[in-house]
């Protein structure tokens, strides 16, 4: 079968290789956690507990009554050390809620088996929600906003693709939890009465898809979907369109194209959600890089912090490297050790100096059309960069420097090392602030 | 585990290792096998002109840029290919004053001055070397006064021979376009060999620098439109600075147009012209005259040929999904 793909992209170096083979392990427990009140896209939530408060492990202990919003549970027993401005995994500083571990009984406690075929959409996503489920692959989404369709949807899609360089978190999950992956995929189809799901998978996985296309044998609802391995196949405008063939306009939610898309992780935590009635309370996270001396794929605690989880992977020397929460094309780099990690955090990546280029003079855009070819978004990233190093704002928008959704590829190929995916990604809300403005 | 020093850089993280130097590295590999064919015909005749034009391009270069105030860029290599190309530009006989008077053109007037590399809107070594033709009769006294100065290595046997074009023009009797193809020593030191330019146009495309398009328009475009004037076409594709102009000139990533479907009507319009400039008016320097023509144009052939985004997959598309009124 042919692998399906997009138009643009590139072939970046994957560098799966130190993780791809490597089981999935739970790491210790650490003996703090830091958990941030917005771990996702949309309204903060706020402290349901105050310092000093025991909590027990699955506790809900922030929430709002916003709609974009998921809630956020202890991922540890223990007593709330402190309600306060934490480093953040984005940068700055945001609300967070630090829980100093304490007693032996550290395990969620399975309260009910629910069987999910027995409930309403309604119920469904509703559990969904308590359990503070957001997209798991970076974009944080709050998952039961997503499964919350206004119109007829008739595919869920499966995002398997893990496009990012040293990623594997979700390669290892389809090999390991398949069939907890097609139970929450059923779950989610129910949510959202599609009537099929696809699963596309990167051709650098054929052990995954082999293994998916085998436990879906004899089902038709279900599809595994090969797809070339290009970065940025996991984007989601992109996945619809090289597993569906639908094109993805401006502004369209993936519900207004028939599709919701999700990611591995996401589906797995929602059958946890459902049939063990199990919060978001811990995530499997990469850890790799060259010269991490045991790298992995560990099931950890939200919140666990970044220096906890080095020291766990044995890293003893950080000075002059660059440390990565998230894959290296869109995560961020830390400026300190003493941030956690969150339910979108897909990875902890420490590289080396020489593989970074840090802070090389830049030159002017020598016209060489690299960026161009390659930009998924058929945009004109030449020109954005210059207009956006001028700040002339009208050209911007009029070379629409808003569908810029920052995959990076621009930047990674530039001979003239130019940041262009940081300039354009800098000047979009002043962008998005005209924009508005003009048309309200 | 203490506190140290973090390497704090937005992403992408990763980093293609690409660079400005190594692509003007190649382009200068990719030069190597023309220039070695020159040498091999005009001996030391071709060791000077291109040694006194690549040391004039990297002067120019330091003297502009401080006269800027700006530290020099000989680093990345560009100053140095302009000159080698202004040199491979001219027959190896060529008075020296006159490679270095168009390198310093090139570099200091057509780059430096228009902005810098990435701001100059025409082919630095094409413009150099035009400018050295139109400025010509300036040159007639002082080509005589300097005469004293040129050097002389000695007779090479192969010098007398006119270029093809001439040739064909005045009627005289052809060599077989397959020692045209293999070497010729006639005309610009770049023009010698269409078969080492081949290879070099072919390294140039195996890198990834340049795309086909240009050169495939053009070399298509002559091709065809000498066969429908009656003329040899194969000739016509291994004569004059056809090869040089098809793959290391017109596909100059400054001065080209940067959309895929602008690279075509660029390289046909160059083709055009060629042909016009070939059969209509003088033998000589079509090839760069109609370069430097279509490096006017390139931002409005860029204009005219903008691709729809990802986002606007049809003009009609749109309208047929209901936009939800917040797009969060």
């Amino acid at each position: 079968m042919k692998a399906r793909t997009f138009q643009g992209g590139a072939h970046i170096p994957h560098y799966k290789e130190y993780t791809a083979h490597l089981p999935i392990q739970p790491m210790a427990i650490p003996d703090h956690v830091v958990i941030p009140l917005l771990q996702h896209l949309g309204e903060a939530n706020e402290s349901l507990v105050k310092p000093g408060d025991r909590v027990r492990v699955g506790d809900k202990i922030g929430d709002s009554d916003g709609f974009f919003c998921a809630p956020v549970h202890a991922s540890i027993s223990g007593v709330v050390e402190a309600v306060d401005m934490f480093p953040c995994y984005a940068g700055g500083e945001r609300l967070a809620i630090k829980i100093r571990r304490e007693g032996e009984e550290q395990s969620f406690a399975i309260t009910d088996q629910i069987n999910p075929s027995e409930q309403t959409p309604e119920e469904l996503r509703r559990m969904i929600r308590e359990a503070g489920l957001v997209g798991m692959g970076g974009a944080a989404f709050p998952t039961h906003i997503n499964i919350s369709p206004r119109s007829p949807v008739d595919t869920l899609l499966i995002n398997g693709a893990e496009c990012e360089p040293f990623l594997t978190c979700d390669h290892r999950l389809m090999l390991e939890r398949s069939d907890d992956l097609i139970a929450g995929a059923v779950i989610m189809m129910r949510c959202i009465g599609a009537s099929r799901c696809c699963i596309g998978i990167e051709t650098n996985k054929p052990d995954a898809i082999e293994l998916l296309k085998e436990k879906t044998a004899g089902r038709n609802d279900f599809e595994i979907v090969p797809l070339e391995v290009k970065y940025p196949q996991g984007y989601k405008s992109h996945l619809i369109k090289a597993v569906t063939g639908r094109d993805v306009p401006r502004g369209a939610r993936s519900a207004d194209l028939g599709c919701v898309v999700r990611n591995v992780g996401t589906t797995i935590a929602g059958y946890e959600a459902v049939a063990l009635g199990k919060p978001v309370i811990e995530r499997v996270v990469t850890v790799s890089g060259p010269d991490i001396p045991q790298p992995g794929n560990f099931t950890m605690r939200i919140g666990t912090p970044v220096d906890f989880i080095l020291q766990q992977c044995g890293v003893s020397k950080t000075d002059g490297y660059k440390i990565i929460l998230g894959g290296p094309m869109t995560g961020v780099a830390q400026e300190t050790l003493t941030s956690s990690i969150v339910k979108s955090t897909t990875g902890v990546l420490v590289l080396p100096a020489e593989m970074t280029y840090e802070e090389e003079a830049f030159t002017d855009c020598i016209r060489c059309g690299k960026c161009v070819e390659h930009c998924p978004m058929m945009l004109y990233p030449n020109q954005l960069s210059v207009y956006a190093e001028a700040e002339m704002m009208d050209e911007l928008l009029e070379w629409n420097a808003m569908d810029c959704m920052d995959c990076g590829i621009c930047a990674y190929l530039c001979p003239g090392r130019r940041p262009i995916a940081d300039m354009i990604r800098r000047v979009q809300p002043a962008l998005k602030k005209k924009q508005q403005k003009k048309t309200g | 585990m203490e506190q140290q020093r973090l390497v704090i850089t937005p992403a992408p993280h990763l980093k293609s290792g690409e660079s400005v130097g190594k692509a003007m590295r190649d382009t200068m590999i990719a030069l190597v096998p023309v220039t070695l064919v020159a040498v091999y015909f005009f001996k030391a005749y071709a060791i000077f002109l291109i040694v006194v034009c690549m040391g004039t391009a990297a002067l120019t270069e330091i003297a502009f840029r401080r006269f800027k105030h700006q530290p020099h860029r000989l680093r990345d290599g560009s100053a140095l290919l302009t000159g080698l190309f202004v040199a491979l530009c001219y027959s190896a006989t060529t008075a020296w004053w006159k490679g270095a008077l168009a390198t310093f053109i090139a570099v200091g007037v057509a780059k430096e001055l228009m902005g810098g590399l990435g701001w100059n809107r025409f082919n630095p070594a094409l413009f150099g070397r035009v400018a050295m033709i139109l400025l010509g009769p300036w040159f007639v006294d002082i080509g005589t006064e300097f005469m004293r100065w040129n050097v002389n290595f000695g007779p090479v046997d192969v010098m007398t021979h006119a270029t093809p074009l001439a040739m064909l023009h005045q009627g005289l009797e052809m060599p077989a376009v397959g020692s045209l193809f293999l070497g010729f020593p006639g005309g610009a030191m770049g023009e010698v060999s269409p078969l080492a330019l081949l290879i070099g146009g072919g390294y140039l495309l195996y890198r990834g620098h340049i795309n086909w398009r240009i050169p495939g328009s053009i070399l298509c475009t002559v091709f065809v439109l000498a066969a429908i004037t009656g003329q040899n076409p194969f000739l016509h594709l291994v004569t004059g600075g056809l090869m040089l102009g098809a793959f290391f000139m017109a596909t100059d990533w400054v001065t080209s147009p940067i959309t895929e479907k602008g690279k075509v009507v660029f390289g046909v319009a160059i083709g055009v012209l060629i042909v016009v400039f070939r059969i209509g008016l003088a033998p000589t320097e079509g090839v760069a005259f109609s370069i430097l023509i279509m490096n006017a144009f390139v931002p409005t052939i860029e204009k005219m040929t903008r691709r729809l985004p990802f986002s606007e997959p049809r003009k009609t598309a749109a309208r047929h999904i209901t936009l939800p009124e917040s797009n969060i």
